[in-house]
């Protein structure tokens, strides 16, 4: 079995998974809904001052909700799961691969429901050129996949995991929070979004390197 | 040669050792669990181990599987050193049955093993012939979460004759399972051993194995007796 | 043993010149007195980014070699480092409130890298925690050191770039010089000495870390914990 059939494998499963379980779309989604609305309720009335912050706190929003997402039950996985799909020989890239895709998808449909609430909510002006957004999101949320899945491998099995792992993944995803929020920013000038978006490439190619190689070490003792 | 010389020959025959174990320890935390343990397992053995609880029976199976390291000793299985990352690809030879069942509780039994299935790159029509054959045909669209623990027990199974093993490795296999389907446990070893493989049961009491096994030991203080 | 104790001694001598260095350069044209703060935080946050590129190396090393004097390096240098990254930000919001009126200035990309740096040393070190096994202990930590390494200078450039492109109000004046020769003299002793301060630390704990949480194969059995139980009278 190829790297890539092993990987598409195991993001099928997890999808279905979660599908049924319903835990990214009946409850993480609503909940990064419910904070989008308590921002502006916390706020004195004051539209051009939600519409000034209504980009930034998307991307906030997305990274502190998003993450939940990769460290959701049905992602975790039990010890016999684990080591059967170790016994079969599957590689722990593809493995690591296979989640983070199914991370990813399920980050990018909380990312869509977000965009949308955002900008009723803060009454924000989408910037001419907005699809040229999508694939920012689409990165963004590619690279919280990643950086969440392997927070929840760092802390599996411990019980500060619920603490912990948020504790792991928001620092990491700095840069990404930083860079998408530049790319926002600079599409509503009307100025070039290359090197925010480069900032998150380079980000998304290091994490994804550095997840890929250490898979196996993480997985294995020896 | 004289009148009434008889020639003596002897016939050595060289049975293959699958698993070898030398003075193997194992610690996990602050605990020794394994000591002293030295174990040959042949071709065409099937090795019941009985213990009592906290004997270490699991992380004996657990170090044979290749997933928990030897902190002492040394050992090999299928000629792969135990303590070298290399041990890693005789996994596929390998069908390790643990206490709890390696299946998703979202998925259908159906489901479960399709997974397993297009992961071992088997053909779609062996997972309806394996189900047929552990008699879960009827509630093969149940829910892993809605059946009983004896029924997930026979599905567990079935991944192992999915793989097609060398080494079965098979912890409790009995628990949750009827009379009826405890005849299970027989025909999956016996496939093992017609692949010229070899099992190692393990439960609290073989003596309901004595048909199926051909050594018994027993774990008690890390080690083996 | 020796070379720890001559290594302690320079140390606090160090310490103590550059203490008494930092009490007797001239203030500065601009911020005067208040310069003197420059002593401690310059100092400070060069050692919090050495200690991180240690922590970054020993996981490196444990990660390619899987030997436990590298895990207690990275981790050492994460301890010795989170200490050194909190006095940082410390001395840098003291110095931004008394010399600029502000205590954190969004506009320094430094403040904000080293922050998250922080946290991320904060993480480490939580995992650490409740990981009664060495070897995930080891594996884990290491795996967090090298991507935590990884995402400080990209969270440094991209701050820059927020900054450099939205001309915010810095309340830091661009382009302020140290003038005085003595001044640059006393904060290079202090980095040195800090430096020094540094090594003793982490030669300490390292040493510390090498002792094996566990020793040898005992005759603390996990079986022995279990007995045949008494109630209904039945042998094990």
């Amino acid at each position: 079995m190829t790297f890539w059939k092993a990987a598409a494998v195991i993001m099928r499963k997890d999808l279905t998974v979660e599908g049924r379980s319903g835990e990214v779309l009946w409850i993480t989604i609503p909940f990064g809904l419910i904070a989008l609305f308590l921002i502006p309720l916390a706020l004195p009335l004051d539209n051009p001052l939600l519409q000034r912050i209504a980009g930034p706190m998307y991307w906030v929003i997305l990274l502190l909700f998003g993450m939940t997402i990769a460290l959701r039950q049905s992602a975790t996985g039990t010890t016999p799961q684990r080591e059967a799909l170790r016994m079969l020989g599957v590689d722990a890239a593809a493995r690591f691969t296979g989640r983070v895709l199914a991370t990813t998808l399920l980050s990018l449909a909380f990312a869509l429901v977000l965009a949308p609430a955002t900008v009723v909510l803060f009454d924000a002006n989408l910037p001419s050129g907005w699809p040229l957004l999508i694939p920012i999101v689409m990165a963004v949320t590619l690279g919280l996949g990643i950086v969440g899945t392997v927070a929840a491998e760092l802390t599996r099995g411990l019980r500060t995991r619920t603490a912990l792992a948020p504790l792991l993944v928001a620092p990491l995803a700095a840069p990404l929070l930083v860079a998408a929020a530049q790319a926002t920013e600079s599409l509503s000038r009307g100025d070039s979004i290359l090197l925010p978006a480069l900032i998150i490439a380079f980000t998304v190619l290091g994490l994804a390197v550095i997840g890929v190689l250490t898979a196996g070490p993480l997985e294995e003792t020896q | 040669m004289g009148a009434g010389k008889h020639e003596t020959y002897t016939l050595t025959v060289s049975i293959p050792l699958l698993l070898t174990l030398v003075d193997a320890g194992v610690r996990l935390g602050s605990t020794t669990v394994l000591r002293n343990l030295s174990l040959e397992l042949a071709q065409g053995e099937v090795l019941g181990i009985e213990g009592p609880n906290g004997a270490g029976k699991s992380t004996l199976l657990r170090v044979c599987a290749t997933l928990l390291p030897l902190d002492i000793g040394s050992g090999t299985v299928f000629d792969a050193d135990l303590g070298s990352p290399g041990a890693q690809s005789v996994r596929p030879e390998i069908g390790l049955l643990a206490h709890q069942p390696a299946l998703y509780d979202e998925l259908t039994l159906r489901e479960n093993l399709s997974f397993y299935a297009r992961l071992l790159g088997c053909r779609q029509g062996r997972v309806d012939e394996l189900l047929e054959g552990v008699g879960l045909s009827a509630a093969a669209d149940r829910r892993a979460d809605q059946t009983s623990q004896g029924m997930l027990r026979r599905v567990d199974l079935a991944r192992l004759l999915l793989m097609e093993p060398r080494l079965l490795l098979l912890d409790e296999p009995h628990a949750g399972l009827d009379s009826a389907a405890e005849k299970l446990i027989a025909a999956v070893v016996a496939d093992v051993i017609a692949r010229e493989g070899a099992a190692i049961i393990v439960a609290h009491d073989t003596s309901r194995l004595a048909d199926v096994t051909t050594r018994r030991l027993r774990l008690e203080r890390g080690g083996l007796t | 043993m020796k070379t720890r104790y001559v290594l302690s001694l320079l140390a606090l001598a160090a310490l103590g010149y550059g203490f008494y260095l930092s009490g007797q350069h001239p203030p500065d044209a601009v911020q005067g007195e208040y310069v003197r703060i420059i002593n401690v935080h310059v100092p400070a946050s060069w050692v919090a980014f050495a200690a991180f590129g240690g922590t970054l190396l020993g996981s490196l090393g444990w990660l390619a070699t899987r030997r436990r004097r590298f895990d207690a390096f990275a981790a050492a240098s994460a301890e010795v480092g989170v200490f050194f990254t909190a006095l940082s930000l410390l001395s840098g919001m003291i110095w931004g409130q008394v010399t600029w009126g502000i205590a954190w200035d969004w506009g320094d990309a430094r403040m904000a890298s080293t922050a998250l740096m922080f946290f991320i040393y904060l993480g480490y070190m939580g995992l650490r925690r409740g990981m009664p096994d060495e070897t995930e202990r080891a594996k884990r930590s290491a795996v967090i050191g090298v991507l935590g390494f990884l995402t400080v200078p990209l969270s440094y450039f991209s701050v820059n770039l927020f900054r450099s492109l939205h001309q915010t109000q810095s309340v830091r004046p661009d382009g302020w010089q140290i003038e005085s020769g003595e001044i640059v003299t006393s904060m290079l002793i202090n980095v040195a000495a800090y430096t020094l301060v540094y090594l003793v630390f982490v030669t300490w704990r390292t040493s510390q870390g090498m002792v094996p949480d566990h020793p040898e194969l005992g005759s603390d059995l996990a079986g022995d914990a279990v007995v045949a139980p008494s109630l209904g009278g039945r042998d094990e």
